[in-house]
C-alpha cells in the first residue's frame, strides 16, 4: 500500500510538475475530534514546553510506527536503493525540522489531530512526506493530462483499508447513487382544470413515491452505511489538489485518486482539509472547515490560512518558476515566521524515491495483475488488461437487482482486438435478449446484431454498415413470419422491403438434405423517390400478394397533388369461352391517375408493364430468398468466430506479434554473430610487435621477416609456457594426493569414520582433477603444433607482411 | 441505269407505308397480338427505320413527336425536309441515301436524287448522331442547332474546303467524325489538320486518335490555332461584355429607371430640338446650359438610385409574400396527404373486410360505412382547402395593398423628382428668355459684339420669333420629360397589376386544381366501392 501510494504520488507529480500546476496532497480530516481520542494531549495543559514537545513527538512516532504493518510482506526490500534505506544528513535535518514544527504546532493547536508528517517507508525509515514526491515526466501522452493520468492511477491502486479507520491515509468516499426515478413530465391536457387536478394529483403520487423512495433510501442507507455513519467526518484520507494557474486550469479541484474523478472544491464529499504537501514544502490549513471546504482559500501564500513549514514559498501565489529563482533568498520575512533560526536557510532536499519506471507492458496491463474488479451499489465492474483474455474481454458491467448481487439484471461485456470486430455484448437478463455491437470492418459490415437466439428464422434485428454494403442494406428485421429490411443510397431507390411468409409446406419428397423454404405470401417494397422521373411514373410502394397473384403499385405524389396515382394487376391468365388463352382485358388492370394520361389506357402499356412487373416480382422473391441465406450464413459465420475468437495484433506490437517478433530475434542473432565475428577478426596477433615499430610505414622485406620470427617464437613461447603450466599443476596435484595417501597409511588406524570419509572423497576428487589435467595436457601437446601451423599460415596471408609474400610466392 | 432497285418507281412516304413499318417494327407476339388488336399511335412510336424503300421525299413524320431514332438510309432522298416535329430525335441516319443504285452499279454516279445541302435541321435539338454518309454535300452548314450533337459522319461526299473542319470547333461533344472519301480527305494535311483544330476529338475515320497524333497536329498548327484560339476568345469576350451590359439595361428596365443614370434623357432633351441647340450660341447661355445640365443630371441620378432601392424592396417583399405562400400549401398539402393515408390504411381493411364478409345484410352496412368515410374524407379535405383558400385570399389582398402602397409612393417621389426637373426647365427658359431678349435689343440698337452663327442670327428678326423659338425649345424639353415620367409610370402600373392578376390567376388555377384532384379521388374511390358492390351482389 505505501510503495503504492508513493507512487502514486509520483505519478501525480509527474504530470503536475509537467504541467507546472500545483497539486497538493491534502488530507482531509474532520476538525472536530471526540474527545477520548486526544485524552492524554488534553490532560498536559500548559506545562513546560519541552515536556510537551516531547510527548507530542512521542505520540507522532506510534503514528507513524504503524503504517508499514500492511506493506512489509509486498516489498522485497533487499533490492532498493540505500536512499530508501537510510537518511542523509539534510533529511535527518528536515526531520529535526518537522519534528519540532509539529512540535509547535500541537502546542498551538492542541485540540488538532497529530501531523502526518514523516511516516515510515517500506524500510521503515521515517522519511517526510514531500521528499516522497518525485516529478517525472512519462513517455505516455495519456499520463500527459490529468484526466487520463487519474484514471490510470486509480486503476492502479487498490483499495487496502486501515486497521484504524481513524489513522492516517484511509479512505472514505460515498460513491454518489445514480438516479433511479426520473418522473414523467405532466401529460399535456387540453383542460385547464383537469390539469391542475392532474398536476395535483401526480404531485400527491410523486410526494408518495418520493417519501416511499426516500424510505427506501434510508433504509438501503441504514443497511448500507450503519458503521460509516458513526465515525463521520473522522475518517482520513489523502487525495490530489490541484491548483488553477498553469496549462490553462482555470479553477482549483480535487481529484479522488481511488476513483479518478475529479470533484470541485465545493464537493460536499470533502469534510474538509488538515494538510496540504507538495514535493517542495507542507502546509497546515488554519480555517475553519465547518462548511466542508466550501469556504476554505487556497492561497497558499496567505499564512493566517495556511502556516507552510518551510521558509521560501510564503508567495502570495504560487508558481513554479517563481520558487525556483528566489527560493529560500526571502530573508525579510524572517521576522513574522516565528520560526527558528535554521529554518529560514533550509530548502526541501530532493526526493529519495527512485523515479519511477512504467514499462509499456505494465502500462498496458494498468491493474496489478492485469485484473480489477469494483463493486458499486448493485453493479460490478470488472477490467482486464488487453490480451489477458483470449477472447478479447477488456471489461465486464453487471448490475443487480438487490443489493446483495444475487440476481442480475444485465450484462455488458467489451471486448478489444477481436478479429470479428465484436465490441460490446449486451445480454438482458430479463427479456434474454442478447445485443452485439461490432465495430466497422465485419466481413459480413455487422454493426449490431440482436437476437434471442442463434436459431433462424426467430426474431432477431441485424444492423449493417450500409457504406460496407454494395447492396446499401442497412437493418434488417426477422420475425417467426416476417423479414424487413431497410436499405439506403441504391441505384434502384429501393428503401424498404417487407417479405411475409406463410406456414412452411411439409415436402413429401424424402431428401431432407433439400432446402425447403417457406411459401412467400406478400412482398411490400418501397422506393424513395427517383428526381430523373416525372411524379406518376415513379413507384413509391409496390406490393406482390404472391398467393392472390395481385399486384399493387402506388406512385409517388407530385409536388403540388395530395393525391398518388394507384395501379392494381391482377395477374390470374384466363381462358376465354373460345379456349383461347386471354392476354390481357381491361379489368386486370385497375388504375387510378392524378391526371389521366392517353397512353397509360392503352392495353399494351399495361400489358407491360405487367409483364415487367412479373419479371420483379421474380426477382424480389430470388432476393427475399438470398437474404434468408445470407442470414443463415451470418449465424453460421458468428457462431465459428464466437468459437475461434481470434485476436488481431497490430503489426506495430512488437511484442505479440509472433511474425515480427521472430523476424527480429532472427536479425538480432545475426546482428550478434556479426558483432562476434567482427570482434574475433579485429584481434590482431601482430599489434604487440608492430607497435615497436615506426608507424605508418611501409615493412621492408627485413622487417617483415623478423616480425614473423618474433611472432612466431612468441607464440611459441606460449604454447610452451601453458604446456608447462598444466605439467606443473599435474605435478602438483599428484604430489599431494601422494601425501595424503601417505598421511593416510600412517594414521589409518586412529582415523574416526568421518575422517575417512573425507580423505576418500578428496580422493576421488584429486583423481578427478589429475585425470583431466592429464586430458587437457595431452590435447594441447597435440593441438600445439596445429596451432603454430595455423599462425604461420595466417601470417603469410596478412596483408600488411606483404613482403613475405613476394619472398616466397 | 439497269439495277432492279433503282427501277422501281419512287415512292411515297404515306400513312400505308408508315403504318405497315411501325406494325413491322413494334412489339411482337402477345403483345403484338395487343398492339394489333388497338392500333399503335404514331407518337408513341420512338424508333422508326425506313430504308430500301425507294423513298424520294420525307413526308408525313409530323405525327412522329416522340420519335427518338429514325433510319432513312439507302433512298433517294434529295432534300432533308420534313423533320421540324421530331424535337426529340438523338439518332438520325439517312446515310446511303442513295446507295442502292450508286453501289450495285460500281460507279460513283451521284449526279441526282442526292442531299447536296444539310437544312432542316434546326429544331433537332437533342440529335446526338447524325449520318450523312454517301450523298452529295460540299459544306458542312446549317448545324448550329445541333449543341449536343457526338458522332457526324459525312463520309462520300463532296466537302472539298478545309475550312469546314473550323465550323465543327463549335460542337463541344463532337467525339466521333467522317470524313474518308471526301475531295479534303485526300490533301496530305488532313489528318493533322482535323486533329489540331478539333482537339477533343476521339476517333477520326473509325480510327482513334492517338495521343501522340495529337501532340503532333497541335505542334503544327499551333500558331494558327492560336490565333484561332485567340480570336475566338475576344469574340467569346466581347460577347460576354454585351451579355453583360444588357443584363444590367434589363436590371434597370425592371426597376423602371433605364438610361437616368446620366445625361441621357438631358440628350435627348436637345436632340430634337435645333432652336435650343441655336440658342445655347448666344454668350452666356454656354455656361448656363452646363450648370443646367449638372443639376438635372444629378436629379435624374437620384432618380435612378431610388429606382434601383423600391425595386429592390419589392423584390424582398414579393420574395416573402411567395414564400409564405409556398409554405402555406406546402403544410396544407401534408395536411391533406396525412388525412388520405389515414383513410386509406381504413379503407383497405374495411375493403377486404367486405370481401371476406358472407352475410348480404352485413355486407350492406359495411359499404355504407364505407361510403360514410368516403364522403366524411371528402368534407375534410374540402374543408382543408377551403381554409387555405381563405388564408391565401387574405395574405394576397394585403400583398396587394402593400405593393400597390409601394408603387403609389414610388411614383409619387418619382414626380416630385420630375417636378424639380421641370422647375429647373422653367427656371432655364426664364434665364434664356431674358438673354435672348437683351441680345435682340443689343441687335436692334446694333451694339452687339460677338459674331452669331446664321441659324441663331435669322431668329433675331423680331420678339416674337426670338419668344417662339425660346418657347418652341422648352415646349419640347418639357415634352421629353413628360414623356419620359408618363413611361415610367404607365410601366410600373401595368407591372403592379400584371403581378396582382398573375398572383390571383395562380391562386384560382391552383384551388380549381386542387378540387378537381379532390373530386377525382373521391368519385375513383367511390366508383371502385359499387364495383365492388356489384361484384358480391352478382356473387
Amino acid at each position: 500500500m505505501e510503495v503504492l501510494r508513493e507512487k502514486v504520488e509520483e505519478e501525480e507529480e509527474a504530470e503536475r510538475e509537467e504541467a507546472a500546476e500545483w497539486a497538493e496532497w491534502a488530507r482531509m480530516e474532520k476538525m472536530m475530534r471526540p474527545v477520548e481520542v486526544r485524552k492524554e494531549e488534553i490532560t498536559l495543559k500548559q506545562e513546560t514546553l519541552r515536556d510537551l514537545e516531547k510527548k507530542l513527538s512521542e505520540i507522532q512516532i506510534t503514528v507513524s510506527a504503524e503504517l508499514p504493518a500492511f506493506t512489509k510482506d509486498t516489498i522485497d526490500i533487499s533490492k532498493l536503493p540505500i536512499s530508501y534505506k537510510t537518511n542523509t544528513p539534510k533529511e535527518e535535518h528536515l526531520l529535526q525540522v518537522a519534528d519540532n514544527f509539529s512540535r509547535q504546532y500541537s502546542h498551538l493547536c492542541p485540540d488538532r489531530v497529530p501531523l502526518f508528517l514523516h511516516p515510515l517507508n517500506e524500510c521503515e525509515v521515517p522519511k517526510f512526506v514531500s521528499t516522497t514526491l518525485r516529478p517525472t515526466l512519462m513517455p505516455y501522452p495519456e499520463l500527459y493530462n490529468w484526466d487520463s493520468c487519474a484514471q490510470f492511477v486509480s486503476d492502479f491502486l487498490t483499495m487496502v483499508p486501515l486497521p484504524d479507520p481513524l489513522k492516517p491515509t484511509i479512505k472514505k468516499e460515498e460513491k454518489v447513487l445514480p438516479k433511479k426515478y426520473t418522473i414523467k413530465p405532466p401529460r399535456d391536457l387540453c383542460s385547464r382544470f383537469e390539469q391542475e387536478q392532474e398536476v395535483k394529483k401526480q404531485q400527491e403520487i410523486r410526494a408518495q413515491e418520493k417519501k416511499r423512495l426516500r424510505e427506501e433510501e434510508e433504509r438501503l442507507m441504514e443497511a448500507e452505511k450503519a458503521k460509516p455513519d458513526a465515525l463521520h467526518g473522522l475518517r482520513v484520507h489523502s487525495w490530489v489538489l490541484v491548483l488553477s494557474g498553469k496549462r490553462e486550469v482555470p479553477e482549483n479541484f480535487f481529484i479522488d485518486p481511488f476513483t479518478g474523478h475529479s470533484y470541485s472544491t465545493q464537493d460536499e464529499h470533502f469534510l474538509g482539509i488538515e494538510s496540504l504537501w507538495n514535493h517542495k514544502n507542507y502546509w497546515i490549513n488554519m480555517q475553519d472547515c465547518w462548511n466542508c471546504c466550501k469556504d476554505l482559500i487556497f492561497d497558499l501564500g496567505d499564512p493566517v490560512r495556511w502556516e507552510y513549514m518551510l521558509l521560501g514559498t510564503d508567495k502570495s501565489q504560487l508558481s513554479l518558476t517563481e520558487e525556483d529563482d528566489s527560493g529560500i533568498n526571502d530573508e525579510d520575512d524572517v521576522e513574522n515566521l516565528g520560526k527558528e533560526d535554521e529554518d529560514k536557510s533550509f530548502d526541501m532536499p530532493h526526493s529519495w524515491v527512485e523515479q519511477i519506471e512504467i514499462s509499456p507492458e505494465a502500462f498496458e496491463t494498468r491493474c496489478p495483475n492485469g485484473k480489477k474488479v469494483i463493486q458499486y451499489k448493485r453493479a460490478k465492474l470488472e477490467k482486464w488488461a488487453p490480451y489477458l483474455n483470449s477472447n478479447g474481454l477488456v471489461s465486464r458491467l453487471t448490475t443487480y437487482e438487490d443489493l446483495q448481487c444475487t440476481n442480475i439484471l444485465e450484462i455488458k461485456e467489451w471486448y478489444q482486438n477481436r478479429e470479428d470486430m465484436l465490441e460490446l455484448k449486451h445480454i438482458n437478463k430479463t427479456t434474454d435478449l442478447k445485443t452485439d455491437y461490432f465495430k466497422p470492418g465485419h466481413p459480413q459490415a455487422l454493426r449490431v446484431h440482436s437476437y434471442k437466439s442463434m436459431q433462424p428464422e426467430m426474431d432477431r434485428v441485424i444492423e449493417f454498415y450500409e457504406t460496407a454494403r454494395v447492396d446499401g442494406l442497412m437493418k434488417r428485421e426477422e420475425t417467426p413470419r416476417t423479414m424487413t429490411e431497410y436499405y439506403q443510397g441504391r441505384p434502384d431507390f429501393l428503401s424498404y422491403r417487407h417479405a411475409s411468409f406463410g406456414p412452411r409446406v411439409k415436402k413429401l419428397t424424402l431428401s431432407s438434405a433439400e432446402s425447403n423454404p417457406r411459401p412467400i405470401v406478400k412482398i411490400t417494397e418501397r422506393f424513395f423517390r427517383n428526381p430523373a422521373k416525372p411524379a406518376e411514373e415513379d413507384v413509391a410502394e409496390r406490393v406482390f400478394l404472391v398467393a392472390e397473384e395481385r399486384i399493387q403499385l402506388r406512385y409517388h405524389c407530385r409536388e403540388d397533388h395530395i393525391t398518388a396515382s394507384k395501379r392494381e394487376f391482377l395477374r390470374r391468365t384466363e381462358v376465354d369461352s373460345k379456349g383461347n388463352k386471354i392476354i390481357m382485358t381491361p379489368d386486370m388492370c385497375i388504375s387510378f391517375e392524378v391526371e389521366p394520361m392517353e397512353h397509360t389506357k392503352k392495353l399494351l402499356y399495361q400489358y407491360e408493364a405487367m409483364m415487367h412487373l412479373k419479371r420483379e416480382e421474380k426477382l424480389s422473391r430470388h432476393q427475399v430468398w438470398e437474404s434468408e441465406l445470407e442470414v443463415l450464413e451470418i449465424l453460421k459465420l458468428r457462431e465459428e468466430e464466437e468459437a475461434a475468437h481470434t485476436l488481431t495484433i497490430s503489426i506495430y506490437d512488437t511484442k505479440r506479434n509472433e511474425k515480427s517478433k521472430e523476424y527480429r530475434e532472427a536479425m538480432e542473432r545475426m546482428m550478434h554473430e556479426e558483432h562476434l565475428r567482427q570482434v574475433e577478426t579485429q584481434l590482431d596477433y601482430l599489434a604487440p610487435f608492430l607497435a615497436q615499430l615506426p608507424p605508418g610505414e611501409k615493412l621492408t622485406c627485413w622487417q617483415a621477416v623478423r616480425l614473423k620470427d618474433e611472432c612466431l617464437s612468441d607464440f611459441k613461447q606460449r604454447l610452451i609456457n601453458k604446456a608447462n603450466l598444466i605439467q606443473a599443476r599435474f605435478e602438483k596435484e599428484t604430489q599431494e594426493l601422494q601425501k595424503k595417501q601417505q598421511w593416510y597409511q600412517e594414521n589409518q588406524v586412529t582415523l574416526t569414520p568421518e575422517d575417512e570419509d573425507l580423505y576418500l572423497s578428496y580422493c576421488s576428487q584429486a583423481m578427478f582433477r589429475i585425470r583431466i589435467l592429464e586430458q587437457r595436457l595431452n590435447r594441447h601437446k597435440e593441438l600445439a603444433p596445429l596451432k603454430y601451423l595455423a599462425l604461420e599460415e595466417k601470417l603469410y596471408k596478412d596483408p600488411r607482411l606483404g613482403e613475405l609474400q613476394k619472398i616466397f610466392a | 441505269m439497269n439495277q432492279p432497285c433503282n427501277s422501281m418507281e419512287p415512292r411515297v412516304m404515306d400513312d400505308d407505308m408508315l403504318k405497315l413499318a411501325v406494325g413491322d417494327q413494334g412489339p411482337q407476339e402477345e403483345a403484338g397480338q395487343l398492339a394489333k388488336q388497338e392500333g399503335i399511335l404514331f407518337k408513341d412510336v420512338l424508333s422508326l427505320q425506313l430504308d430500301f424503300r425507294n423513298i424520294l421525299r420525307i413526308d408525313n413524320l409530323w405525327q412522329f413527336e416522340n420519335l427518338r431514332k429514325l433510319q432513312l438510309d439507302n433512298n433517294i432522298i434529295e432534300k432533308i425536309e420534313g423533320l421540324e416535329n421530331l424535337a426529340h430525335l438523338v439518332w438520325l441516319g439517312s446515310s446511303d441515301s442513295h446507295a442502292s443504285a450508286s453501289q450495285v452499279a460500281g460507279i460513283t454516279d451521284l449526279s441526282f436524287n442526292n442531299i447536296e445541302t444539310i437544312e432542316g435541321l434546326d429544331t433537332l435539338v437533342n440529335l446526338e448522331d447524325l449520318s450523312l454518309f454517301n450523298n452529295r454535300i460540299s459544306k458542312i452548314d446549317s448545324l448550329d442547332a445541333l449543341v449536343k450533337l457526338q458522332v457526324l459522319s459525312l463520309g462520300n461526299n463532296r466537302i472539298d474546303n478545309m475550312m469546314n473542319i473550323i465550323y465543327l470547333r463549335r460542337f463541344k461533344c463532337l467525339r466521333t467524325l467522317s470524313l474518308s472519301r471526301n475531295p479534303i480527305s485526300e490533301a496530305e494535311d488532313y489528318k493533322m489538320f482535323i486533329c489540331a483544330y478539333l482537339p477533343d476529338l476521339m476517333y477520326l475515320d473509325y480510327r482513334r486518335i492517338d495521343d501522340h497524333t495529337k501532340k503532333l497536329a497541335e505542334a503544327k498548327h499551333q500558331y494558327s490555332i492560336d490565333e484561332l484560339k485567340h480570336q475566338e476568345n475576344l469574340m467569346q469576350a466581347q460577347l460576354e461584355d454585351e451579355q453583360a451590359q444588357r443584363e444590367e439595361l434589363e436590371k434597370h428596365k425592371t426597376a423602371f429607371v433605364e438610361h437616368l443614370n446620366g445625361s441621357f434623357l438631358f440628350d435627348s432633351m436637345y436632340a430634337e430640338d435645333s432652336e435650343g441647340n441655336n440658342l445655347s450660341y448666344l454668350p452666356g447661355v454656354g455656361e448656363l446650359l452646363e450648370t443646367y445640365k449638372d443639376k438635372f443630371v444629378i436629379i435624374c441620378v437620384n432618380i435612378f438610385e431610388y429606382g434601383l432601392k423600391q425595386q429592390e424592396k419589392r423584390k424582398t417583399e414579393l420574395d416573402t409574400f411567395s414564400e409564405c405562400v409556398r409554405e402555406a400549401i406546402q403544410e396544407n398539402q401534408e395536411q391533406g396527404k396525412r388525412k388520405i393515408a389515414k383513410f386509406e390504411e381504413k379503407h383497405l381493411s374495411s375493403l377486404s373486410a367486405i370481401r371476406e364478409e358472407l352475410e348480404l345484410p352485413n355486407i350492406e352496412k359495411m359499404i355504407l360505412e364505407c361510403s360514410a368515410d368516403i364522403s366524411e374524407l371528402f368534407d375534410a379535405l374540402m374543408t382543408l382547402e377551403m381554409q387555405l383558400v381563405e388564408q391565401l385570399e387574405e395574405t394576397i389582398n394585403m400583398f396587394e395593398r402593400n405593393i400597390v402602397d409601394m408603387v403609389g409612393l414610388f411614383i409619387e417621389n418619382v414626380q416630385s423628382l420630375m417636378a424639380q426637373c421641370r422647375d429647373l426647365e422653367n427656371h432655364h427658359h426664364e434665364k434664356l428668355l431674358e438673354i435672348s431678349i437683351s441680345t435682340l435689343e443689343k441687335i436692334v440698337e446694333g451694339d452687339l459684339d460677338e459674331d452669331l452663327p446664321n441659324d441663331l442670327r435669322a431668329l433675331f428678326v423680331d420678339k416674337d420669333t426670338i419668344v417662339n423659338a425660346v418657347g418652341a425649345s422648352h415646349d419640347i424639353h418639357l415634352l421629353k420629360i413628360d414623356n419620359r415620367e408618363d413611361e415610367l409610370v404607365t410601366r410600373i402600373n401595368s407591372w403592379c397589376t400584371r403581378l396582382i392578376d398573375r398572383i390571383h390567376k395562380d391562386e384560382i388555377m391552383r384551388n380549381r386544381k386542387r378540387v378537381k384532384e379532390i373530386n377525382q379521388y373521391i368519385d375513383h374511390m367511390q366508383s371502385e366501392l359499387d364495383n365492388l358492390e356489384c361484384g358480391d351482389i352478382l356473387d
